[in-house]
Formats: structure tokens, sequence, C-alpha cells
């Protein structure tokens, strides 16, 4: 018998989807000691609360004002019997997130209590009490304060200044070298192997697919991490950009108090937009819409409550797979020009039809149908939020017939399922090969199997074993 | 309208709190109404907290009117932060307590105080949230809901007032909590159970705040999977139309289904003229065709 391990090195994912984590699984990737420390600001505490599951929030605002451990068994009381399975996982998130600990009541019984610093903490941004988070109060009013339009016309400018710039079109001035640093850090680009340019890669043009809360957010994130390296600490960042997502809009703040690390912490946010200093020493700077959307990626898949007006839909796709985009910017109509075959180009408007060509062409790009239907519905044309879609009731404002045929596009390229594995032919005798394969399915590593031509396939991982037994079972016999 | 079953994007809660000083809590320790009146904001605070676009209205009903004590119909107030709070809360505590004084400064001196004006203050929780609607992004899944907080004993002087809200409410999809501060209130646990809100008599003032976050604080789609107070046998009594008072058995028209407690020959709502009550005239009993 000849085994010929031929493992195929078949790359199953070949361009990997771009991940954006919530605040959730960021924190959860992150280590016990560095969530304490997040727990004494009452501001992530606020943000961590938000994005806890609704039986979650539950039980904390149950427990908040409870000093004592409550028995697990009462906490399971809370919840009826047939939601038990909701009802674990919201034990589960609080546990991950170190929200809550065991302990013991004198019972005997296992008990929860809420860690201190959070329940303190959250009190406090629920019930007043502690230190104001920024020195605002002593501020005298601004002179020249700015309106919410100004900041939303300011923050959508350098966003797409951005963005812009990874597209690679002619404006690329305004961006920093830090800010390159981060997006090739974040392998949205790439150094190009010849001139040294940083190019657009595969994972960034999905980056642009994503709705703008989700692009800051995953771009704070790498900031994040690069910022570690930069002795600026995590912790305090991420509390410094909570308090900004939970300030309000058009009003301004002083950078009074404020350590050196946070004001270049500052001076980065202000060149993305998310926000605003008229002068670097001005001493008082406005958070723009971009900030405060930092707290709602969650709710991602809605419409946004309150757009920027500049940033309204203007996308309309028809049941004939049309796509009509009333744009004149380069960036968008290069977007679209992912997954759609354009048409017609007029000076506010390009027309561009979804063919399967065009959707596999992005798919085979690494782009997702979900991200593609994503984008169209966050881009909607106003006037396509009101249409009806004829008596159905979907939870998308696209066409129904649009929306099924891009995911049957997508499930059409999955038909295979790839296994690495190594095959085993050329038996001498059909009783060896019948041992052999009968102990491969024992073992639950056999993938495929013919009797007729004595060839086999085994898993890679069940490889060694099999081996091995055929070592024995050919020495024995 | 959103599903039972689906989270919704962005809930909306009215409170009306009842501040008439004839409440019995308020007339034994005056003082008991701030306890009340903190509990209530920390509990709204608590519903801001839950969602980013979770929407919060405040309303204050006395005996001569109701007002919105949140959010002011103008410019909001100029707020700092001044401690750990998160200033949208500082804002919604400032605001509430300096329109309640207003409203109770305003309240005419030579006037006895009378019955609270609940059903107006539903009716304006209402429209409130019809406007919310109608200016709310397309596409964006909102659910809403009234909580009233009195200490009041119900009347059947509303009655009428009452029922209209009740099932406009219904036809609307808002729910009506009531939290019950001192008595039972029969008529208020009928709204309660026709929109399918909940209902709860709190058994001590002190633990105001924790029942509040217990029974109220959690969205429509969330009550079914906890464990919450039953809803309990509801007196489904009206009142009649000419006494206010309630009824088990009484006289309705048979055209506007109007609810009298004594006979009256013309109908006081629709005019409709009845005839004389008597014996009903007994049928002459017909013959039975031969086959």
């Amino acid at each position: 018998m000849s085994e010929s391990s031929k493992s195929k090195s078949l790359n199953l994912n070949p361009s990997p989807t771009l991940q954006c984590k919530d605040l959730h699984e960021y924190l959860k990737s992150r280590s016990a000691q560095f969530l304490e420390t997040l727990y004494n600001y009452p501001t992530i505490c606020l943000a961590v609360y938000r994005e806890l599951p609704e039986l979650a929030r539950h039980f904390v605002i149950r427990l908040l004002f409870v000093e004592q451990p409550v028995p697990q068994a009462v906490v399971t009381s809370w919840v009826s019997q047939t939601f038990a399975k909701e009802q674990a996982k919201a034990c589960e998130a609080l546990s991950e997130l170190s929200v809550w600990q065991e302990a013991p009541i004198p019972g005997g019984m296992p008990g929860w209590m809420l860690a201190q610093s959070f329940k303190k903490n959250l009190k406090v941004a629920l019930l007043g009490g502690g230190r104001a988070w920024s020195m605002s109060s002593s501020l005298e009013p601004d002179g020249k304060a700015r309106d919410v339009a100004f900041l939303d016309a300011y923050a959508l400018e350098r966003w797409e200044c951005v963005l812009h710039y990874m597209v690679g079109s002619a404006q690329t001035e305004g961006i920093s070298a830090d800010a390159v640093r981060i997006l090739l850090h974040a392998g949205l680009m790439t150094r190009d192997a010849e001139d040294g340019s940083a190019v657009i890669t595969r994972a960034g043009f999905q980056f642009l697919l994503l709705s703008t809360a989700k692009q800051v957010w995953l771009f704070l994130q790498h900031y994040l991490h690069t910022a570690e390296k930069r002795s600026l600490s995590a912790a305090e960042c991420l509390a410094f950009l909570y308090q900004l997502s939970f300030s309000t809009l058009g009003k301004d703040y002083s950078t009074e108090g404020m350590s050196n690390n946070m004001l270049v912490f500052l001076q980065h946010l202000r060149e993305f937009g998310l926000v605003y200093q008229r002068k670097r020493k001005a001493g008082r700077f406005y958070p723009t819409r971009l900030a405060l959307n930092i707290a709602q990626v969650r709710g991602g898949g809605a419409a946004p409550l309150a757009a920027p007006a500049q940033a309204r839909g203007y996308i309309v796709v028809e049941t004939n797979y049309r796509v009509y985009a009333y744009t004149q910017t380069n960036l968008q109509v290069a977007l679209l020009g992912l997954f759609t075959e354009l048409m017609y180009r007029f000076p506010n408007l390009v027309v561009g039809v979804l063919t399967r060509e065009s959707v596999r062409q992005a798919l085979r790009g690494g782009i997702t149908a979900e991200q593609i239907i994503h984008y169209l519905e966050q881009h909607s044309h106003p006037q396509m939020l009101k249409s009806e879609t004829g008596g159905i009731r979907t939870s998308s404002m696209l066409p129904p017939t649009v929306v099924d045929q891009i995911k049957l596009w997508e499930t059409e390229r999955n038909r295979f399922t790839y296994t690495e594995g190594v095959v085993y032919n050329q038996f001498l005798s059909q009783a060896d090969f019948v041992v052999l394969r009968d102990y491969a399915k024992q073992q639950g590593v056999l993938t495929w199997q013919n009797e007729r031509s004595r060839t086999m396939v085994v898993t890679r991982h069940g490889h060694d074993d099999v081996k091995k037994f055929w070592k024995r079972y050919s020495k024995s016999s | 309208m959103a599903d039972d079953d689906t989270p919704s994007d962005s809930s909306l809660l009215v409170i009306i709190v009842d501040t008439n000083p004839n409440q019995r809590y308020i007339t034994e320790d005056p003082k008991v109404l701030t306890n009340c009146l903190d509990a209530v904001i920390a509990f709204a605070n608590s519903h801001l907290m839950q969602k980013a676009r979770n929407e919060l209205a405040v309303i204050g009903c006395h005996f001569h009117k109701s007002e919105y004590l949140y959010p002011t119909p103008g410019k909001p107030l100029d707020v700092r932060q001044i401690d750990g709070q998160y200033e949208l809360f500082t804002l919604v505590e400032k605001t509430i307590k300096m329109r309640l004084v207003n409203l109770i400064k305003s309240q005419p001196p030579e006037e006895k105080p009378g019955e609270s004006l609940l059903a107006g203050a539903v009716a304006m929780a209402l429209c409130f949230i019809a406007k919310f609607r109608r200016e709310a992004t397309p596409g964006l899944r909102i659910t809403a809901r009234i909580l009233i907080v009195t200490g009041s004993s119900d009347t059947a002087a509303q009655y009428i007032n009452y029922m209209n809200v009740f099932f406009t409410a219904q036809k609307q999809q808002v729910l009506i909590d009531v939290c019950s501060l001192d008595k039972h209130l029969s008529l208020l646990q009928q709204g309660c159970d026709i929109t399918g809100g909940l209902y709860l008599k709190v058994p001590s003032l002190e633990g105001l705040l924790q029942y509040l976050l217990w029974v109220f604080l959690p969205e429509t789609s969330e009550r079914t999977k906890l464990v919450l107070p039953g809803r309990g046998r509801v007196d489904y009594r009206a009142a009649c139309f000419c006494h206010r008072e309630l009824l088990t058995i009484g006289y309705v028209c048979s055209v506007c289904l109007s609810v009298f407690c004594k006979f009256s020959p013309i109908c006081t709502t629709c005019h409709t003229v009845f005839k004389i009550g008597g014996p009903l005239p007994i049928k002459p009993k017909k013959k039975k065709m031969k086959v």
C-alpha cells in the first residue's frame, strides 16, 4: 500500500472577510485586569451596560441597589422557564465581562454579586455624584460657537478625506502619517511592492462598504491597538472616546485637566473628524456626530436615527435589478462599481445594473452578499424607505427579489466544501483495505472511501493515528 | 408597527406623574413627594440608559392642568456637567424639577384642590406619541408606552374620558402601565387590561424605585420572558352616564350603548326616544302547519 499524502493546500477562505467586533467582543478579548481598570470610568460602565443583552440589562438594574450577594436560584426565577436558554446566555455575558462575580452566601448557596467598581460607577453615571468627566462647567461661552450643521459638514469632510485617500483619489492631502500607519496596521491598505506607496487591499474595499459608524469604530479599534505601543493607555483612550460619545452635540467641552497623552489623542481625533477644534490651543473642542455614533455600532441594521443631512441615502434599487444612484462623488461611484455593471453616467446620476457576473466578481473579491445588501440598504434613497413592498413585510426596504437573488448568487459559489485529507490507495488485498477502512470509520476520521478502487481518504488530523494502526497491523500479520 | 417579539430600535416612554396635593400620601407627609419624584426621575433615566435611541417624555398632572415637565417646548436648558452623572440625565433631572416647581406655583390659590386630570394627561401623552411617530425616520421600529404614577383614588366622574383614551391607546398600540401608590384603582386597571399593560399597587413607598425598575422598565418584547406580577381579576364594572356610579346591572341604550342606572324615556347621549317599558308583548302562538 502506498499512502500519497497529497494534502490539498486549498485555501479555504481566499480572502478573509473583514471582522468588525463590537464593544462586547472587543472587551471579551481583553484581560480581567484591563476590564477592572475600565470599570473605574462611569462612561465605560454606561457603554458596557448598553451593549449587554436585554435580559442581562434587566439583571444588572435589579441588582444595582442590592448590597449583598443574591442567590443564583433567585436570579434564575426572574425569567420564565421557557426562556432558560436566553437566561443562560445573559448570565454568561455578564460573567465574561466580569460585570458580576460569583459570591458565596452564608447558607452555602452560590450567589451573584455585581463587581464593586462597576456598580459604583454605573450608579454615579445614573444618579450623580463623583467627579465630573471633564472640566467643562468652568468654560465661558464660546464667542464663535459652531452649530450642529457646521459640525456635521466638518465631520463628513474629514472622514471622507480618509476614505478618499484609501481609494487613491486625487484628493490626498490632509491625512497624516499616523492615519496611514493605522490603515496599514489594520490591513486595509498595503505598501506597494514597487514604489512603496500605499494601495487599498480587499479588506479595504469591504471596509468602505460598512456603515460610517462601523468604519469609525473599526478604525479606532486599530488605533487603540497601535496606541498601546506608543505608551498611550488604551483604557484612558477608550474612556475618553466614550466620554465623547455620551456628550451633547453642538456643545463645547474644555480641554483643561487633560493629560499630555490625551491631548495628543485629541489631535488625532480631530484629524479624523471626531472632534472639532478651531485652533490647536483653543482650549475647547466640539464633539461631532461621528464620535456620538460610537455607542451605536450595535444597532447598525436600521437606518441611523439622525443622519447628517448631507449623508442622506442616494440609491434607488428597482425590482428589475437596476440601481440608480444620485451622486457626484467618485468614491461612491467606485464603490457601486464594485458590484454593479455601470451603464450610464449623468452629471448627478449613475445608472447601473446588478448582474450575476458583476455580483460574482464582487464575491470573488471577498465581499459578502450581506455586505452588498447592507450597503444598498444603508444608502437607500428616502423614497425607498417610504415605498411599500407590495404588502410583503420584510425587514429590508430593498425589493425582496433582488435581495434573494444576491444571496442565491453567493450560495451558488458555496457548492463545494473543502476538507484537507490524506489519500490511502494501492492496498494489496481487499481484507487490508476493509480493516483499515473500518478502523478509520470507527475513529470518525474517514472522509471518503471506494471499495472497488480500494481508495480511502482520511482527514488530516486522523492521519497519524491511522498510520500507526496500519504499521501495527502490517507488522502483526 | 413593531411585532411584539422583535426588539424595537427605539422605545418611547411617557411618564405621567400625579402631583395633585390632595393625594393622601402627600397630605400625610409632603416630603414623600420629593422621594417619589426622585424615584421616578431615576427610573426615567434608567429608561434612557437602556438604549441610545430611547426617548422620554414626562407629564405632570395637577388638578387644574397637565403640563409637559420634559422635554421643554422651546430650547432645552443649558446644563453643564457638575458631577459624574451623564449630562443627559442631569438635564432630565434639572428640567423636571424646575418645571414642576413652575407647575405647582401656577395653581390657583383660592381654589380647593379637586380631582387630578389623569384622562386629559393620557390624551396629551397619546398626542405626543402620535407626533413622535409621524416625525420619526421611516423604517425605524418604535414602540411606545405610557406609565401613570398616581396616588389619587379613581372616581367614575372621568369614566367616559378614560374609556376614550384607553381605546384610542389600544388602537394606536400604546401600552398603558399603571403604578398606584395608595389605593386600588379599578378604572385604570381596566385600561391596563385593555391595552395590555401592567398594573401594580406598590405595597410600600420606600421601595418605589425597585418596583418601578422591576416591573415597568422592561420593554414589551422583554416582558414575555420575565416573571412579572399577574393581571389578577379585573373589575369591569361600567359607570352610568347619569350619576357616574359604578354599576353591575343597568340600562343600556340600544342605539349608542350609553349606560344608565335608571330608566329614562329619552337617551341623553343620542336623544333616541324609547317606547315606554312594560311587559313584553306576548307573541300569538303560531299554529303548527299540518303536514
